[in-house]
């Protein structure tokens, strides 16, 4: 898309949007957001990249192939059952690291990065093979 | 190390093997078999303890809230296959490597890997004590005998043989699966070793006939018994090393150990022992038949194993303490024999590229020891002494007379013996010794590596050391088979016994079979009985025919219209839920009480001014815009409802749907033409107002319902102080139902692979179609 407005905007929404998914997904335990949702705007902050700039610029940035992405979610989230096996409660129970100041870490986390990177790189997938028919294809 | 330990150490070492196979070296490419050299040396070390009576037993929680887990369990029955297994597996290996030398290093690697996980599944089946543990691992080995079949892809007959195998043992393995939730359901586990205590709990229910047809039909399958008998020759499509190794060897001794594993819990069910002396008998008549039939060398291999699975699946059947051991001695005696048949024939075949029995001749003098080696395997497999195949026979016999049974089975047994005396002296003499001067040269001579598997498994046959086997392998395991111990004396000469005379004759009898075996394999093949039922062609039909009419209903459902598509679904569903909603009688009441709130009326509003424009429209972007609207309208609403979570995956999910269609909207004409009639417009609207009479009936029936709040509660009390988060929603969906999710965002990932890849060849066929190995090449 040729317009100067867009694609200057867009050098902008991009980290913007890119950023606010990672918000998103950070703090989805305990207020409104998590993988999901941070997923589906990260997809976006790299649509507005493929609308303005061209997919193969959006591929660029991406660095991951969308299907490389999307695999590695679905890992992500079996990785995190493991802990939970190994101490023998079973596959998916989470496991919490609690620190003195109050500040915890579970791998609950993991799961939810699993889901996040799921859902962005198959959004990605339509989004870079649906705008790609009109430009030169990689 | 611990059973789940060395589990694990197979499965990853299969991957570890795939890169190792990659070596080039004269001996460092023989590093993968470290693996299951390793893994048996580590089982054997099991084998003082097993034999002693101790069970190991090793359990790791899975999902302990279904009642699955991983819970290993070695008694002496499965330490007698692990052994085999892993054994084996590591001659195979080695023979593997060797045979597909002249193959690029590529697809050496991806058949080292299949094999290797091959054999981690295998062991994972053997070793489970949890039945659906053992039915996951079982399917496993399943689709790696499928790949493995399939292997050389670009023939095929290659690929129809490893589909036909995968749709009988995956299907037998469904029925299999039916039998397990049954038992699950009648018992409440999952646990063999429980099921096989509480038999008598199982012999009282109801479900009792429906487990056993199921389980029987599952083990049919996989051990290729009458009807299903045809896919194991079929699948001698695999490169020999597979053959050896999953259709001879190992898999389909699988169907074998689930039925003896059983014969343990259905023992007083006195059907069950004779629907499989049965079915045995009747396998091996057909296959002592189709060996005789049969012209290709591997073919007659096949149909040799085939007679010998029945040998197996009768011997459960027989009641009597003698069978167990006769089992386990001809699991044992067999596997060496065939294993190394089947090498030495696949030499002889990879030497010449003749495939056919009876073109083979005089091959003694090109490879000398295979030569050697097929003359010891096929002694014992014609049961002379002093093979394992000749004790084996001896017991096989004596369990015979041993058994409530008439002389049928003797009968039987003595002439299927006699066809595998003569196949044994047919597939060794023919190739290797008669015919002299027919082959004149061979493409290449013995390496070691062909020649270890067939010479080891060889002098194994002899049967020097009969203690050995029967103090640590044979009598362990007949004594989990039978669940009490039981004594062994697994000796060559038993004095001068009824066996031996049944013995002497079937070796006689063989002896005139191999001797006019020409005329025997004419005749048959001129038989017009056997030509017409022909079990292979009835499958052929059976699918022929399910094809055609799935071909039928794609015609009629989906003829490529999108509007069909949408009208099938819609009707579909409108009439499923107005059934489901007539047949629960819900409550409807609706009470027109209360204040109008004005911001959800004017977002309402706003949402069916969206809708009338979505519908009246010709424009399809302006009929997006419309739709959006709705999405973005309801998004609004759950805001003012308290719930922001799905507000926001609203927002995003309409953003992106957004993006998405108006790509595809880009490459189609503006303005949508005028292609439907007034009346079909008419049925469409009719339809599309009943779905929203249904969708609104359903949420006043559900309202008017007390609203349950058990569960909210819960998850309310218990999200913060047990799971550290306060947004209940995401606590639920990363938490509690996390194994939901994780299936969710793995369906996510299939059905995106799927429509990348369809995309993906849309895009290269914008012409004619195109070559076959440029799809992934674009426009460029």
């Amino acid at each position: 898309m040729n317009s100067l407005i867009f694609s200057t905007a867009s050098r902008v929404l991009f980290w913007l949007m890119l950023g606010v998914s990672l918000v998103i997904l950070w703090r989805g335990h305990n207020q409104p957001g998590g993988g999901f949702v941070g997923g589906l705007v990260a997809a976006m902050a790299f649509s507005v990249v493929a609308l303005s700039e061209g997919v193969p610029e959006a591929r660029r940035r991406l660095r991951l192939h969308p299907v490389v992405l999307l695999g590695m979610g679905v890992m992500f989230a079996v990785l995190s059952g493991l802990p939970g096996l190994a101490v023998v409660q079973g596959f998916l129970s989470h496991q919490w690291l609690v620190f003195q100041n109050g500040f915890k870490l579970g791998t609950t986390l993991l799961f939810d990065v699993g889901v996040y990177c799921a859902v962005m790189g198959g959004m990605l997938c339509l989004v870079f093979r649906l705008y790609e028919d009109e430009e030169d294809a990689p | 190390m611990s059973l789940t330990t060395l589990l694990a150490c197979a499965w990853f070492g299969s991957v570890v093997g795939w890169r190792l196979a990659f070596l080039q070296g004269a001996l460092l490419r023989y590093a993968p078999t470290l693996l299951p050299a390793g893994l048996c040396a580590a089982f054997i070390g099991y084998a003082p303890a097993v034999a002693r009576g101790r069970d190991i037993i090793d359990v790791l929680n899975w999902a302990p809230s279904v009642g699955v887990n991983l819970a290993l369990r070695l008694d002496g029955f499965s330490l007698l296959f692990v052994v085999l297994i892993t054994g084996i597996g590591t001659l195979v290996t080695i023979y593997a490597t060797a045979y597909l030398s002249n193959q690029p290093v590529r697809e050496r690697a991806r058949f080292v890997f299949l094999i290797l996980a091959f054999m981690a599944a295998m062991l994972g089946t053997v070793l489970s004590d949890n039945l659906v543990v053992m039915y996951v691992f079982w399917e496993a080995t399943s689709l790696l005998s499928f790949m493995l079949i399939g292997f050389e892809m670009q023939k095929p007959e290659a690929r129809k043989a490893a589909l036909q195998s995968l749709l009988i043992t995956a299907g037998g393995g469904l029925a299999l699966f039916g039998s397990i939730l049954l038992i699950g359901m009648e018992l409440n586990t999952f646990l063999l070793s429980e099921v096989a205590r509480r038999s008598d709990e199982l012999l009282g229910s109801p479900w009792l006939a429906p487990i056993i047809v199921l389980l029987l039909i599952g083990t049919f399958t996989k051990s290729a018994q009458f009807p299903f008998h045809f896919w194991l020759p079929q699948a001698m499509a695999a490169p020999t090393p597979a053959s050896a190794y999953l259709h001879s060897a190992t898999m389909v001794k699988l169907g074998v150990y689930l039925l003896a594993r059983f014969e343990l819990v259905f023992r007083d069910v006195p059907w069950f022992g004779d629907t499989l002396v049965v079915f045995g008998s009747a396998t091996m008549l057909i296959a002592a038949a189709g060996a005789i039939r049969a012209t290709g060398y591997k073919a007659v291999l096949a149909q040799s194993t085939v007679a010998s699975l029945g040998i197996l699946v009768m011997l459960i059947g027989l009641d009597g303490p003698v069978s167990a051991v006769a089992v386990c001695g001809f699991i044992v005696a067999h596997a060496f024999y065939k294993a190394a048949l089947f090498f030495c024939a696949g030499t002889a075949i990879h030497a010449t590229h003749i495939h056919e029995l009876r073109k083979l001749g005089g091959l003694a003098r090109f490879l000398p020891a295979t030569a050697t080696a097929i003359v010891l395997a096929s002694l014992s497999m014609a049961g002379l002494p002093p093979f394992v195949g000749f004790i084996a026979k001896e017991y096989l016999f004596e369990a015979q007379l041993a058994s409530s049974w008439n002389a049928f089975p003797v009968l039987v047994a003595v002439i299927v013996n006699g066809v595998m005396v003569a196949t044994a002296a047919v597939v060794s003499l023919q190739p290797f010794f008669l015919k002299r001067g027919k082959i004149r040269h061979v493409e290449h001579g013995e390496t070691p590596g062909l020649l270890i598997g067939p010479l080891v498994l060889g002098l194994l046959g002899v049967g020097l050391m009969p203690g050995f086997f029967s103090d640590y392998l044979i009598g362990p395991a007949a004594a989990a088979i039978l669940g009490a111990p039981i004594a062994v004396s697994f000796s060559l000469w038993h004095g001068l016994t009824p066996m031996l005379a049944l013995s002497g004759l079937a070796v006689t009898l063989g002896g005139l079979l191999a001797w006019r075996w020409n005329s025997f394999h004419r005749a048959l093949n001129r038989m017009p009985l056997l030509t017409r039922i022909d079990a292979n062609r009835i499958y052929q039909g059976v699918v022929d025919r399910i094809l055609g009419t799935a071909r039928w209903w794609t015609r009629q459902l989906q003829n490529g219209d999108s509007r069909r598509y949408v009208l099938i679904t819609s009707i579909a569903l409108v009439a499923t839920g107005a059934w489901s909603m007539a047949r629960s009688r819900s409550v409807m009441e609706l009470t027109l009480a209360g204040e109008l709130l004005p911001l959800p009326a004017i977002l309402l509003a706003f949402g069916l001014l969206g809708s009338v424009v979505a519908a009246r429209t010709r424009s399809l972007v302006t009929g997006l815009i419309g739709v959006g609207v709705v999405g973005y309208g309801s998004a609004l609403l759950f805001l003012l409802h308290g719930a922001p979570d799905l507000a926001l995956t609203q927002f995003a999910v309409e953003t992106l749907v957004l993006i998405v269609l108006m790509a595809v909207l880009g490459r189609l004409p503006g303005i949508a033409g005028h292609t439907r009639s007034r009346r079909e417009r008419r049925v469409d609207a009719g339809i599309a107002a009943a779905f929203g009479l249904l969708v609104f009936a359903a949420l006043v029936s559900m309202l008017a319902l007390p609203f349950d709040g058990r569960v909210s509660d819960f998850f309310a009390q218990t999200s913060y102080l047990e799971a550290h988060g306060m947004n209940v929603v995401n606590v639920v969906i990363v938490d509690y139902r996390a194994l939901d999710t994780l299936g969710e965002i793995a369906v996510v990932a299939f059905a995106t692979l799927g429509v990348w890849c369809l995309l993906r060849r849309r895009r290269a066929g914008t012409g004619l179609k195109p070559p076959a190995g440029k799809a992934g090449e674009g426009k460029a």
